[in-house]
């Protein structure tokens, strides 16, 4: 995969129980729908969790990032599939 | 240093393979068989173990537990393929990739944690990437060796990840009975139970001079398993021990009994052995032949010659010679032919004219056969003979090298 770490813009349902389901994202003007979310999983650093989704429209499979401090989206990383 | 090591483990992966290579088989009863009609169940997709079929079973035992099962011929060449492209990926974060079977391996990520962020990380990053790229689901298991990897990443299934840390491994152990421990067999288990010793705790716990006296030095090891002990290595391809022999076997379709049948196979077997022997440069000094019968009793015999062969109609003499010092008492059911007492060395040349035109030949077949596909150019009397080449993965499969045996 390669890596990015790039601030993007993500469109996102807030479900009951911390549910968060991203449905679209855009990077560089272009929006990508998510199709599927492949896995999920939290970390820490430090104080700070992130949610990392992993995601895939018609052609590449994407890392999003969430960051809970400070609700910030990241793209870490990209392949194209 | 702690050790972390990851066992990846492919979910139904022959299913899987297939129902992703054919839309219509998606989210339906489906189970893998073999290409020959005297074939079981290689394996079933989730769908299908719902209804309780099983690896093994026969198509008709399939059928009465799953009536709506689809039956899906096995292709290998894809199967390999798909698996190679897997562990591939694997590569991509650690070179200590120690591939297992077609669809196993085991990692070694002690080095490569901080360059791609962790334990959780790396292993999504290889589910999602399989999932996304071949939509095959593995499970992921994680502890300090080889030994509990395996057994992590068997808890969950399908589609798990499962950690065992080092502070938790006598608990997850204490109640896990004996037979859940990859290298302990039915046979293993049943022996054991024997002893009264029926969970790995109990395993861990027993006297070591108990279990040397009844296992041999292996007492020692199972000793060591129970308590979670494993610090075998995870070995790459490129380190792994030199082969010790090449061989092939294959069950036929229908069981035969007349010696030119039989010849027919032989020959089809050593071109076989010989093409992989010549093509990774080896040679070898003993052959062994073995025989199935139809009531499944099976022996083997081999002989030591006093050169080193590798050119196919030398291995054929050999086998015709140990098959005409046996006496057949029942139709044969599967013939296996394998190369041994290996050296790996350069070609000589032969001395003797005729010596030099049969390795010019084989050297020709060989080059139209590497590039044109195995069996192209043949011995005549294998023209008419059906589903030349190998038709089953076998459990040594590896991506490269000597045990990449090209699948039909």
């Amino acid at each position: 995969m390669q890596p990015r770490s790039t601030d993007i813009r993500v469109a996102v349902v807030f479900g009951p129980g911390m549910r968060i389901q991203p449905m679209w994202f855009d990077v560089n003007r272009k929006q990508h729908t998510i199709r599927k979310i492949t896995n999920s999983w939290m970390d820490k650093k430090g104080e700070t969790v992130f949610m990392h989704f992993h995601v895939t429209d018609e052609g590449a499979l994407y890392e999003l990032v969430y960051n809970m401090a400070d609700a910030s989206w990241k793209l870490e990383q990209i392949e194209v599939l | 240093m702690e050790r972390t090591i990851m066992h990846v483990d492919m979910n139904a992966f022959f299913a899987s393979v297939e129902q992703q290579s054919n839309p219509a088989l998606r989210g339906k009863p489906i189970a893998v068989i073999g290409s020959s009609s005297r074939t079981v169940i290689l394996t079933a997709s989730y769908e299908a173990r719902a209804f309780g079929v099983k690896t093994g079973f026969t198509t008709w035992e399939a059928k009465q537990k799953c009536p709506e099962l689809v039956l899906v011929p096995a292709n290998n060449r894809l199967y390999t393929h798909v698996s190679s492209l897997i562990m591939k990926i694997m590569h991509d974060y650690t070179p200590l990739v120690e591939v297992f079977s077609i669809d196993e391996a085991f990692m070694d990520i002690t080095g490569s944690l901080n360059l791609f962020g962790g334990v959780e990380r790396i292993s999504y990053l290889i589910k999602s990437r399989i999932k996304a790229r071949f939509g095959i689901s593995c499970s992921i298991g994680i502890a300090p060796n080889k030994l509990l990897a395996k057994l992590a990443s068997e808890m969950k299934k399908p589609d798990g990840l499962t950690i065992i840390h080092p502070q938790d491994i006598a608990r997850t152990l204490e109640h896990l009975p004996i037979k859940e421990l990859c290298g302990i067999g039915r046979k293993m288990e049943r022996q054991l139970l024997m002893m009264s010793i029926h969970t790995c705790g109990e395993l861990g716990r027993c006297d070591e001079a108990r279990l040397t006296g009844k296992f041999g030095i292996v007492g020692s090891r199972l000793k060591q398993m129970g308590q979670g002990i494993d610090n075998s290595p995870v070995v790459p391809a490129e380190e792994a021990e030199e082969v010790k022999s090449v061989g092939h076997s294959m069950t036929l379709k229908r069981d035969i009994r007349e010696r030119a049948d039989i010849l027919r196979f032989l020959l089809q077997l050593s071109e076989m052995v010989g093409r992989r022997a010549r093509r990774y440069g080896v040679w070898g000094r003993t052959i062994h032949l073995t025989v199935r019968y139809a009531d499944f009793t099976t022996f083997g015999k081999q002989e030591s010659l006093r050169e080193y062969i590798n050119l196919s109609d030398d291995i054929y003499n050999a086998a015709v010679k140990i098959l005409d010092s046996l006496e057949l008492t029942q139709s044969v059911r599967l013939l296996g032919i394998r190369l041994t007492n290996l050296q790996h060395q350069t070609s000589q040349l032969p001395l003797f004219p005729e010596d030099q035109t049969r390795l010019k030949l084989t050297e020709a077949m060989d080059q139209v056969n590497n590039r044109f596909g195995d069996f192209v150019v043949m011995y005549g009397s294998l023209l008419d003979q059906e589903g030349k080449g190998s038709h089953v993965i076998s459990p040594a499969w590896r991506p490269e090298g000597i045990r990449n045996v090209g699948v039909q």
